[in-house]
């Protein structure tokens, strides 16, 4: 189960439904989320009619995280996680913002220093693929709307599972695949069909929102990514769908 | 656990009644006191059917904090049928109530009896706390959604009951009614086919303005 992501040649990876290099994907993703950083929390409502904080919601409750854990929000844009786990960690707890991005982590920043959530919070610019941060070092790690944006999965999960404390635990929350076909038929209809037009209305930017859509489909479905932590060698994974499986939260802990 | 039901339907119910609690809570300085003296204590409802457990801790900042998941042990459990729960919520002398009901309690009763006081009192203010939690878009949606089913819940505590019961039992399923969405991908289809329309028509717009030049 190697891979996932690669298409048939080795030196090329999915953009959306495009094959390219895999070096140019990392420079392709940038630079979408390069455009949309200044509107991207309000597209998330608009594209989700807000429930993106539902299911961010509950991926923080499955964290069970406690005052004074250090925890990591890698991919983690303009830090709707980070603010929440900010509170829950308290003063003696650590939260880190991370994203291979800096447009996406200058929104993040400015956003938490207006919410007040600074003292116990740092950001870092830095790829999910090689995380920098020491073996063992880490509590609880969130990826948010974020793995499916990496080039080598199996990379970025083998790097998670190094610096989480043995116990620790990953939280996956991503796109998946709806458990029922006329579900994902109306979805299919909507990515496709409404959210290039919101992109176009609000954003200016329908490719990116296209962007968006194509890479959705091009995700693991639920017991594939849950075979791919396993094999980065997460213990007790399992996954809640949410929302008809539209989107599911998978969680594993480091043994 | 969530167990069966959808876990962004659970969600949504618990964001919107601990908003209102909470919204309560500030309008309400006695309770808040008293919830505040229990900071810390874990209530667990285990609903039998329709089947779902819920958490309810009380935050050291004295708010409750509403959860389908929680790993600590809980202090009080209490487990029974939903309408067993509404009737306690809405009881005039709960601990009449609890003992008469099928409620079953493992734990002490006092936080359950304080928690019990604070929402009969409750003139929730949906709105506020909602848009906060959820959002412009979302939020004033689960307000006027919630403004209706409490509105006429007042005027009948019995359908209210029912209602919520049929309510929650209904979305808990979240597989979308066939036809709704049948109806929603039909004005999806719909508005691409606009789209796409409109597309041809510029395109020929242009064309047209290409060759007077
Ligand atoms: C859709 S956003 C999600 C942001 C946030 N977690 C949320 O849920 O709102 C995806 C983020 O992944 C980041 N990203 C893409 N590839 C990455 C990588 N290799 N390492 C770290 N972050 C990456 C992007 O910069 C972007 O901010």
């Amino acid at each position: 189960m190697k891979n996932n992501d690669a298409a048939d040649d080795p030196g090329t990876t999915h953009f959306g439904f495009q094959t390219v290099d895999r070096d140019q994907k990392e420079s392709l993703v940038r630079g979408v989320f390069d455009s949309v950083a200044s509107r991207y929390d309000l597209m998330n409502d608009l594209m989700s009619a807000g429930i993106h904080r539902l299911w961010k919601r509950f991926t923080i409750e499955l964290s069970s995280v406690r005052p004074g854990q250090t925890v990591l929000d890698i991919a983690g844009g303009t830090g709707d996680l980070a603010a929440k786990f900010s509170k829950l960690v308290g003063p003696d707890g650590r939260v880190i913002l991370a994203d291979i991005n800096d447009s996406m982590l200058r929104v993040g920043r400015d956003r938490l220093i207006d919410l007040g959530a600074v003292g116990n919070l740092q950001t870092v610019q830095c790829d999910a693929q090689e995380l920098p941060f020491p073996d063992d070092s880490v509590d609880c790690i969130t990826i948010a709307f974020g793995l499916r944006n990496v080039t080598d999965k199996d990379r970025a999960l083998q790097s998670m599972e190094r610096i989480l404390k043995p116990g620790g635990r990953l939280l996956v929350l991503e796109f998946s695949k709806p458990v029922s076909p006329l579900l994902e038929k109306v979805y299919d209809a909507y990515s496709f069909r409404v959210l290039p037009l919101m992109g176009q209305l609000v954003a200016n930017d329908p490719d990116s929102y296209r962007y968006l859509a194509e890479s959705i489909r091009k995700h693991p479905d639920q017991e594939t990514l849950q075979e791919m932590m396993e094999d980065a060698g997460f213990v007790s994974c399992e996954y809640h769908n949410m929302t008809g499986g539209i989107v599911a939260v998978h969680k594993g802990i480091k043994a | 656990m969530t167990g069966r039901h959808d876990p962004t339907v659970v969600t949504a119910v618990l964001v919107a009644a601990e908003a209102a609690i909470n919204r309560g809570l500030e309008l309400d300085p006695t309770s808040a006191r008293d919830l505040a003296d229990m900071a810390g204590t874990v209530l667990a409802i285990d609903c039998l059917s329709p089947e779902i457990e819920v958490f309810a801790i009380v935050e050291e900042t004295g708010r409750l904090h509403l959860t389908p998941y929680w790993e600590a042990p809980a202090d009080v459990r209490v487990r029974g049928e939903l309408t067993d729960f509404l009737a306690l919520a809405t009881a005039e002398d709960p601990a009449a109530t609890l003992i008469n009901s099928d409620l079953e309690i493992l734990g002490n009763t006092s936080p359950l009896l304080a928690l019990q006081a604070l929402v009969s009192r409750m003139q929730p203010d949906w709105e506020a706390p909602l848009v906060d939690a959820l959002g412009d878009v979302a939020g004033h949606q689960l307000a006027n959604l919630l403004r209706g089913i409490f509105r006429w819940g007042q005027a009948s505590s019995k359908s209210l009951r029912r209602q919520l019961s049929e309510f929650i039992l209904e979305e808990g399923q979240l597989s979308p009614p066939a036809a709704e969405l049948e109806h929603f991908f039909e004005q999806v289809t719909a508005l691409g086919l606009r789209v796409d329309r409109l597309e041809s028509r510029l395109q020929r717009l242009a064309r047209r303005l290409a060759a007077q030049r």
